[in-house]
């Protein structure tokens, strides 16, 4: 049986000022996948994302649909109430905010079932429970991704954007991160992850679309492209 | 009593600075305007107090809107250097005076009494009751506008936008929608302290440009950006001028309230509430 498109961008071009950031880039995220978008620093993959969730002026040209809807001029606020929740680069939490207010704010549109989100977020991440009054400027790194990671999730996204959840972790917490995003998928959530950490990605992800100078120069599953002699040389540490 | 006023002001300030990042100079001349409304609605639409209050409100609110999405945002987006757009607020400000000048006239106006009882007397002390009326009404305000940022989802949703506008729009937040409020508020407020004050001070044209300053003073000790600071440095600055007017001279009363915001410029330029005010190296 033929899986839902989730999500389709097609030859998507993005200019910041004159630099070319994305050259016609395409890629697609059915139901219930965990796509990996990997490739080095200043390859356009954050680009790419900011672009699906509007919070960038409207690309040069291409398009991106959404269940089958264009959403390529749409704000981000309505682009998030579609569905497509974002998980920034760098975790972006409301530091002077309580925990249990940042979660709060992750349902903003949609207050059905608050508490039983609130409480399958809690069961995901009990030390949030623990700190929920707490402000969330006053947690430790691993724990801000926990809280903006459990944000996004209190919307019950149809898409969840992850941007380099790995980036500034311990290893430790890194794997219990990456853990959950499994866990998140399994019970219904569908996933496009950006990420340096290539190997950790792709080893979570269905299938994986490499990223290089805005322009997409692979696609495969992603047990393909662990064992591609160029993504392991290039993007896997491996020689 | 007018510690209550300058609060009123310099939460103003501080809503659109935490929202925003700027610095409005309009909050005296919407003082101002917001008295003239009052009169007007009050004294020659002959409307009951509540009425009046109600209706300067909301057309301050919507002063406030207008500034922000037809004048603030353009600038902002444009991408004006910060300096300008505050030039545009004293622009605006200046405008605002003349717009009032050309409606109201350039007279000083009495507010008809509010109460027709006379002083009251609290302990040994005879109390205007309009004094009262506006400390009991600035203080529900600031309650209200407590509430209202701290325990709705639209408030919070504020606090977050103000915070970090980009995350916000991650979480299906209008962030336009809630800095436009954020004027709105900022200039109801103002609308407010008008109302409160032209029953006591009379209503003119320069009525609002000390107050407005000194609101600015009021934020700046208390922490720019920090409404509960606005409030703390409000009722400070207000206690040094009636101090001053007490047991030195009334003459010095603007100068010594400024030279406490100097001190605290020099000394604690981050205010009592240690707001960030100068950008970290």
């Amino acid at each position: 049986m033929e899986k839902t498109t989730v999500l389709k961008v097609e030859d998507l071009d993005y200019k910041y000022g004159s630099i070319h950031a994305l050259r016609g880039i395409s890629l697609e995220v059915n139901e219930g996948e965990i796509v990996a978008l990997i490739g080095g620093n200043g390859a356009g993959k954050t680009t790419t994302l900011r672009c699906i969730s509007g919070l960038l002026d409207a690309p040069e040209s291409g398009n991106i649909s959404f269940y089958g809807e264009s959403i390529v001029k749409q704000k981000s606020d309505k682009i998030a109430a579609r569905g497509i929740m974002q998980v920034l680069e760098g975790r972006h939490i409301f530091s002077k905010l309580t925990v249990k207010e940042n979660l709060s704010l992750g349902a903003f549109n949609r207050q059905a079932d608050y508490a039983s989100t609130l409480q399958y977020v809690y069961t995901l991440f009990p030390v949030l429970k623990e700190r929920e009054q707490q402000e969330g400027g006053t947690l430790s790194g691993g724990e801000q991704q926990m809280l903006a990671l459990g944000r996004a999730l209190m919307s019950k996204p149809k898409l969840l954007m992850m941007d380099e959840p790995s980036l500034g972790l311990a290893p430790i917490i890194v794997r219990n991160i990456f853990e959950m995003i499994t866990k998140i998928n399994k019970d219904g959530t569908t996933v496009l992850l950006v990420e340096q950490n290539s190997k950790a990605a792709l080893n979570i992800a269905d299938r994986g679309y490499v990223i290089e100078s805005g322009r997409i120069i692979l696609t495969d599953t992603s047990n393909n492209l662990l064992n591609n002699e160029e993504v392991k040389k290039s993007y896997l540490g491996e020689k | 009593m007018i510690g209550s006023i300058y609060g009123l002001i310099a939460m103003g300030y501080s809503l659109i600075y935490s929202a925003s990042g700027l610095l409005s100079f309009t909050q005296g001349e919407l003082l101002m305007f917001g008295a003239f409304l009052g009169l007007t609605f009050y004294k020659y639409a002959n409307l009951p107090f509540v009425i009046s209050i109600t209706l300067t409100i909301a057309i301050m609110f919507m002063v406030g809107v207008f500034i922000e999405s037809f004048i603030i945002r353009k600038l902002v987006k444009a991408k004006a250097n910060l300096i300008f757009i505050v030039l545009a607020t004293i622009a605006l400000s200046i405008v605002l005076k003349n717009f009032a000048m050309l409606v109201w006239g350039s007279n000083v106006f009495q507010f008809p009494q509010i109460f027709k009882t006379g002083f009251v007397k609290i302990g040994d002390v005879n109390v205007d009751p309009t004094s009262i009326m506006a400390i009991v009404i600035a203080f529900i305000a600031m309650l209200i506008l407590h509430f209202f940022m701290n325990k709705t989802r639209f408030g919070t949703s504020m606090r977050a936008a103000a915070q970090n506008p980009l995350a916000a729009k991650t979480m299906a937040i209008n962030v336009s929608r809630t800095t436009y409020v954020t004027w709105g508020l900022a200039s109801a407020l103002a609308g407010i302290a008008g109302f409160l004050i032209g029953p006591v001070y009379g209503v003119h044209l320069e009525m609002g440009t000390m107050i407005g300053l000194k609101g600015f003073a009021a934020a700046v000790i208390g922490g720019y950006g920090n409404m509960y600071g606005a409030i703390i440095g409000s009722f400070i600055i207000g206690l040094v001028e009636t101090f001053t007017a007490a047991y030195i001279s009334s003459i010095y009363k603007d100068v010594i309230s400024f030279l406490v915001l100097i001190a605290f410029l020099i000394l604690k330029p981050r205010g009592i509430f240690n707001s960030k005010v100068y950008d970290e190296e």
